[in-house]
């Protein structure tokens, strides 16, 4: 019990990083335009985003460095204030779709006008923020995204021809563009910058030290391998309900409705509780980074656990960031377009992250003897070429598809 | 910069600014086959998901503001698509037909999820709506087939 209990920074990076209302729709439109072909994808993107992840909470708890830190000193000013500008921009968008995704949840479930529910949201947030610690924050949302295994119970439920679902595991190249654009969307959705961001500057806020590296490996692994299981679940629900019929779910609700069929109100009920802690630990991860990354960039005291009389620009960063994200929200654009935009814009921004986290996690005379081992370095380079190239491949295959309209 | 220079600059982003509108002005309202085709595949579309709906508030299994935001959302878009498909000159005028066909399905089924919305916790309703969608999507297909030339 006691591990589950420590893994709880792990999983509301993942659950908030993979289940976040852009990665809701776009595992759903996955499944629902190419079956289970995509499961590949989900699973790549699992894994590299566990990879880094363990990577930037190692560098965290030895050197006390979170990774925007560490982007500065390796990258120096110049680099360092474009990764700034860049995450900063997506981390807004980001936390602006996912306002406005609790927003639609709450409109669901409650039929009351969308703008209104905006404002309550962003209330929610600061109340939650002011009145839980940050370990308190981590358990509120990354527990309650567990509401939505009854995604995993659907699949079983629906019991799909499972040997076309083990096929979908198999890396497949199909030469359609749309095809392409949705394993970038895919990929990028997994490993979104302000999940590390989060992640490392939450070590610290933990207080990691060296003694904590087993328990950053279990957070890495079985945090993100529980937000995995979840994206691969909805693939498959998709695909089994969605694809035949020829749905194209671009609304939020519709991702709820293979729960609503298989285990009618209760499932209903259940799939968009879990959404709403999803999209709500999402909104609390990008806001936070965005605040972290600026702070931590201006060399400003920063942490949740200082709180706003010793960090006081930090907290009001965080407040002026939601003002923006709720402007944004309340502008009247759909929140799930904004979301498709900042995943695949994200993409562009990913060199910038990972690249600096790799070189410190590999550095002897910064890591000592916790520097990557020859796995740890193998894997980090391979997603970092995979990166680099699918970093070039975005913005064409966003034009080409008119951002997956076809 | 020199008053003359200063005055090319500024003809130069007129030009490119009346470009630029005369652009979006030619390629406001023309339809291709192809976005025609589009137009309709997207309706189908939305007939499944509506039925989809329709389906919960049949078996009661569903909650009632969920059936009614969702009715209102996809009625939204079907009348969209409608006035969409409505507005624009097509550039093969010899689909004007599918185009016709096209928006009175968009509008029954924007009708039919209007229904929907009003009574979701109208188990009978719930049947009829999710059948007539079925229906509505099966003329979107038969459009689709005929556009594509796959119509006998």
């Amino acid at each position: 019990m006691r591990a589950i209990l420590k893994v709880a920074l792990g999983i509301i990076a993942a659950i908030g990083g993979f289940l976040d209302i852009g990665d809701l729709v776009f595992t759903t439109q996955a499944g629902a335009l190419f079956r289970y072909d995509l499961l590949w994808a989900v699973v790549l993107g699992v894994i590299g985003i566990a990879v880094y992840a363990e990577m930037s909470g190692r560098v965290a708890a030895v050197s006390g460095r979170p990774v925007f830190d560490v982007i500065r000193m390796r990258m120096g000013f110049g680099m360092g204030l474009l990764a700034l500008v860049a995450s900063t921009f997506v981390n807004v968008l980001t936390l602006a779709a996912e306002l406005g995704g609790i927003a639609i949840v709450l409109e669901l479930l409650f039929d009351a006008p969308y703008s209104m529910f905006v404002i309550a949201a962003a209330v929610a947030l600061v109340a939650i923020v002011a009145l839980l610690p940050f370990g308190g924050i981590e358990r509120f949302f990354g527990y309650g995204g567990l509401l939505l295994f009854v995604v995993v119970a659907t699949v079983f439920h629906q019991n799909p021809d499972w040997g076309e679902v083990g096929r979908g595991f198999i890396p497949s190249l199909d030469s359609s563009t749309l095809y392409l654009y949705f394993v970038v969307g895919v990929f990028a959705a997994a490993l979104m910058p302000y999940e590390v961001h989060f992640y490392s500057s939450g070590a610290i806020e933990e207080g990691w030290t060296e003694k904590n590296l087993k328990e950053n490996r279990l957070n890495a692994i079985v945090g993100y391998g529980i937000g995995g299981i979840l994206a691969v679940a909805l693939v498959i629900v998709s695909g089994y309900l969605f694809h035949p019929v020829g749905v194209e779910p671009d609304n939020l609700g519709t991702v709820a409705l293979p729960m609503q069929g298989a285990f009618g109100e209760t499932g209903l009920l259940l799939a968009l509780g879990g959404m709403l802690f999803c999209v709500g630990g999402a909104a609390i991860d990008s806001s936070f980074a965005a605040s972290y990354n600026l702070a931590q960039f201006l060399g400003w005291e920063w942490g949740r656990y200082q709180g706003p009389r010793k960090a006081p620009r930090f907290t009001a960063s965080w407040l002026v960031f939601l003002l923006l994200g709720i402007g944004i929200a309340e502008s009247g654009i759909n929140p799930v377009d904004i979301t498709e935009y900042s995943v695949v814009l994200a993409v562009v921004a990913l060199p910038l992250t990972y690249l600096p986290v790799l070189l410190i996690a590999g550095d002897r005379s910064f890591m000592d003897q916790y520097a990557n081992g020859r796995i740890a370095a193998t894997l980090g380079w391979t997603y970092f070429a995979v990166i680099v190239v699918l970093a070039l491949a975005a913005i064409p295959l966003l034009l080409a598809t008119n951002a997956g309209g076809g | 910069m020199t008053g003359t220079g200063r005055k090319r600059v500024r003809s130069a982003t007129l030009l490119l600014l009346l470009a630029t509108l005369a652009l979006a002005w030619s390629g406001c309202g023309e339809l291709s086959n192809d976005e025609l085709n589009r137009g309709v595949e997207s309706l189908s579309a939305l007939a499944a998901q509506g039925q989809l709906v329709a389906n919960g508030v049949a078996r009661d299994a569903t909650k009632i503001t969920y059936a009614r935001a969702m009715a209102r959302t996809l009625g939204e878009q079907a009348e969209h698509e409608a006035e969409k498909l409505a507005d624009a000159s097509l550039e093969e005028p010899e689909t004007a037909d599918q185009r016709h066909a096209a928006v009175a399905v968009a509008e029954e089924i924007s009708g039919l999820l209007s229904e929907l919305q009003t009574f979701p916790g109208d188990e009978r309703h719930g049947e009829l709506v999710e059948q007539h969608l079925g229906e509505a999507g099966e003329k979107a297909d038969a459009i689709v087939a005929q556009l594509s030339g796959d119509a006998p």
